[in-house]
């Protein structure tokens, strides 16, 4: 049995790339299934889905902790998070209760002749995790952008999972991505992620990666039974594992879930003050000095609302470059 | 001052003396003199108190589980199905460990079913994390409702606690109440200081949030916790009652000819007084029978229930409500209490939509019991009191 962990962002489609992946082992005649990491998942947020490929029918309904393949499907996470690493990291991440940071590795539990399926501009030997394992790596975001209009990568790394793991052929990969996406988004739709995956497949780089990469240790709030407040009714606090209860989301960096991110152009800039009234996130600020905005990068998850209803073109979105 | 009153008057009393200071609560039949009560209370300027008019059960709870997490002593009752349609509020009353009181005045939910007595409104409540208490007397209802915010609000329950009295058995029936002066309440019951769950603007609480996988379960446990230490603090409750007003209702069980009894039957609620009756007129007769009022019904006594019947020779527990296919809940949870006893074990259902249980179909479970005890078998695990076309025993 091979076991899969998809590391992405909400609004990716690691799910559904989950779903496609079994769907082409089955075509395979093999059995398999996927199922998603059922949290407080929200656009933008990093979150998780598994998927099982094996021989004969699979019996565990158990989340998966020792991956065989990890595949990230953004390219910010890589940093984020430790892609050798198991599922833990992305707990912090089921809101409700107010837990403190959510960056954590994702490296730890990686089988060793296994290999990671990275969204990445950078060639395998380039790459730095905290195992020396193979990797498959392609610049997943580029090709969406071409394809699809927009950073969905999920299709693209199911190609590249095809190119660096041979688990599935892609003919296997296409024929998933029609039966799921098609089902879900239509046929239309499908067609051209199946033009993605293609691309993946072809440009996908396989090699080693260099190994001992440091992750800070992740200190996660899980106190014992008589430390827990009765009824879950939370003080607002500040803890080693950072704020807790109320006002707690200031420390939520939403601004790394972005592809694009806004540029104020401070000549054009008529301090008109339209972005501001616009950003859903309150990420504008004003600049009196220079009659003009400035942009709360911590926060801002790059929507480009600004830069739509900017009168005078002022508000370009860049691409954001790999860290 | 003693008066000759209904339960619902009894309770209206005993929540105006515990100073409780919210109360929402929505009329159905029997309950509904309660919340007329209370209501005249507060508009003839004797009870000082919020009073929430709501448009159903369901606003009902969630308006008090509000006030309760504000840090405010609060009050609701209902029946039947208003208490079906608090189901769904009653989880987070527990979840959150408030120490709300709800009088419960027990009727059927129907389909088929009308205003009368039955517990299959509140036994399907039993695992919502509140704590659960059968009543026999209208004076044992304002007794309880007092003992019941003592016992609710202990820091080793922190848990909302029911109230439940038979629907118009003891609602609508008036017998001699001695009703609490607020001075000696005062002594009873301090002021409710709120300990876990209050409202402060300068320290504000995140409260009923999302609980993901990693706490879910520790707080579960905490509420079992709770509901197993509840058992010694009802005890202790009771016996500083008692000390106060001279009232002992002696916690969590009580017996009588127990000691050498052949037979025993576990009853709740009002049946119980039928009971009493039977057995002694059947200890005149020489019948070694004896009786269990069981009184708390979440937590559940089993340790008192296995320690009392341990010498007896068959075992009757009387259900006022049916888990269909199975048998009676109370039954379930005697079998459960008496595991590792060989004695027989034998429900008896009856009094269903409020069909009078009469004191011939209490000497009917008492013989079927002493036949059982003769043989050391019993005939039928489930039997069915007063049901045409089913035979008892």
């Amino acid at each position: 049995m091979k076991e899969i962990i998809f590391h992405g962002r909400g609004g990716q489609g690691a799910v559904l790339a989950a779903q496609a992946l079994a769907s082409a082992a089955v075509f395979e005649d093999k059995y398999a299934m996927a199922f998603p990491h059922f949290g407080a998942e929200r656009r933008g947020a990093p979150v998780a889905a598994f998927a099982r490929i094996a021989e004969g029918r699979i019996l565990t309904k158990a989340h998966i902790y020792e991956p065989d393949y990890v595949i990230v499907l953004d390219p910010w996470l890589a940093g984020l998070v430790d892609v050798a690493k198991g599922m833990e990291g992305h707990e912090g991440t089921s809101g409700g209760v107010p837990m403190g940071s959510v960056k954590t590795d994702i490296c730890q539990g990686l089988n060793r002749e296994g290999a990671a399926v990275l969204n990445t501009a950078r060639r395998p030997d380039e790459v730095r995790l905290s195992l020396e394992v193979c990797v498959g790596t392609v610049d997943a975001t580029t090709i969406a952008l071409e394809t699809l209009g927009h950073p969905a990568t999920n299709s693209c790394m199911l190609g590249a999972f095809a190119k660096t793991t041979e688990e599935v052929s892609i003919g296997s990969i296409e024929k998933g991505i029609m039966d799921v996406f098609g089902e879900r988004l239509g046929e239309g739709i499908a067609e051209r992620n199946v033009k993605a995956a293609k691309l993946g497949f072809e440009r996908t780089e396989v090699g080693m990666c260099s190994g001992g990469r440091e992750f800070p240790a992740q200190k996660k709030w899980l106190p014992d039974v008589d430390e827990l407040p009765p009824g879950c009714v939370i003080r607002s606090q500040d803890t080693e594992y950072g704020k807790l209860g109320p006002g707690s989301t200031v420390q939520n960096e939403t601004g790394s879930w972005r592809t694009f991110h806004p540029i104020v152009d401070d000549e054009k800039c008529t301090y008109c003050m339209l972005c501001w009234f616009h950003c859903p996130d309150g990420c504008i600020g004003r600049v009196p000095d220079k009659e003009s905005v400035s942009v709360d990068y911590f926060y801002c998850k790059g929507c480009g609302i600004c830069s739509e209803v900017c009168p005078v073109d002022a508000i370009t979105m860049v691409r954001e470059v790999e860290g | 001052m003693r008066r000759v009153v209904g339960s619902n008057y009894a309770t209206s009393h005993a929540v105006m003396r515990a100073r409780v200071e919210v109360i929402a609560a929505y009329p159905i039949t029997p309950q509904t003199q309660m919340v007329e009560h209370i209501a005249k209370f507060i508009n003839d300027g004797i009870m000082d108190c919020e009073y929430i008019n709501v448009e159903s059960e369901h606003s009902a709870i969630s308006a008090v589980i509000a006030s309760q997490a504000a840090g405010v002593r609060s009050f609701t009752s209902t029946a039947s199905q208003g208490l079906a349609l608090m189901h769904e509020l009653l989880f987070s009353a527990g979840g959150l460990r408030l120490p709300i009181v709800m009088g419960v005045v027990n009727r059927s939910v129907g389909s088929t079913g009308g205003i009368w007595v039955e517990y299959n409104d509140s036994m399907p409540q039993r695992d919502c994390g509140w704590l659960q208490m059968y009543v026999e007397t209208n004076q044992e209802v304002h007794d309880m409702i007092l003992q019941a915010y003592k016992i609710a609000e202990d820091k080793r329950v922190l848990l909302p606690i029911m109230i439940c009295s038979d629907g118009f058995i003891l609602s609508h029936t008036v017998e001699p109440v001695e009703l609490a002066e607020q001075e000696e309440v005062d002594e009873f019951l301090p002021k409710y200081e709120a300990r876990h769950s209050y409202l402060d603007p300068k320290d504000p609480i995140a409260s009923g949030i999302v609980t993901p996988r990693e706490y879910r379960q520790e707080f579960a446990y905490q509420i079992h916790r709770a509901m197993l230490e509840a058992k010694d603090v009802i005890g202790e409750v009771n016996r500083d009652f008692a000390d106060k007003f001279g009232r002992d209702h002696s916690g969590l069980i009580e017996t009588e000819f127990v000691e050498d009894a052949e037979v025993i039957l576990l009853t709740l609620g009002t049946v119980t007084s039928t009971a009493r009756g039977v057995v002694r007129e059947l200890r005149k007769k020489g019948k070694k029978a004896g009786l269990v009022k069981v009184r708390a019904f979440r937590p559940y006594p089993a340790e008192r229930i296995a320690e009392v019947c341990k010498d007896a020779r068959a075992v009757g527990v009387y259900d006022r409500s049916v888990s269909f296919g199975v048998g009676g809940p109370h039954y379930l949870e005697v079998r459960n209490a008496l595991f590792d006893s060989d004695v027989p074990v034998i429900d008896f259902i009856g009094g269903l939509g409020g069909r009078d249980v009469a004191e011939a179909d209490v000497r009917s479970m008492y013989d079927v019991l002493l036949e059982a005890a003769k043989s050391g078998k019993a005939k039928r695990n489930i039997e069915w009191v007063n049901t045409r076309g089913v035979v008892l025993g």
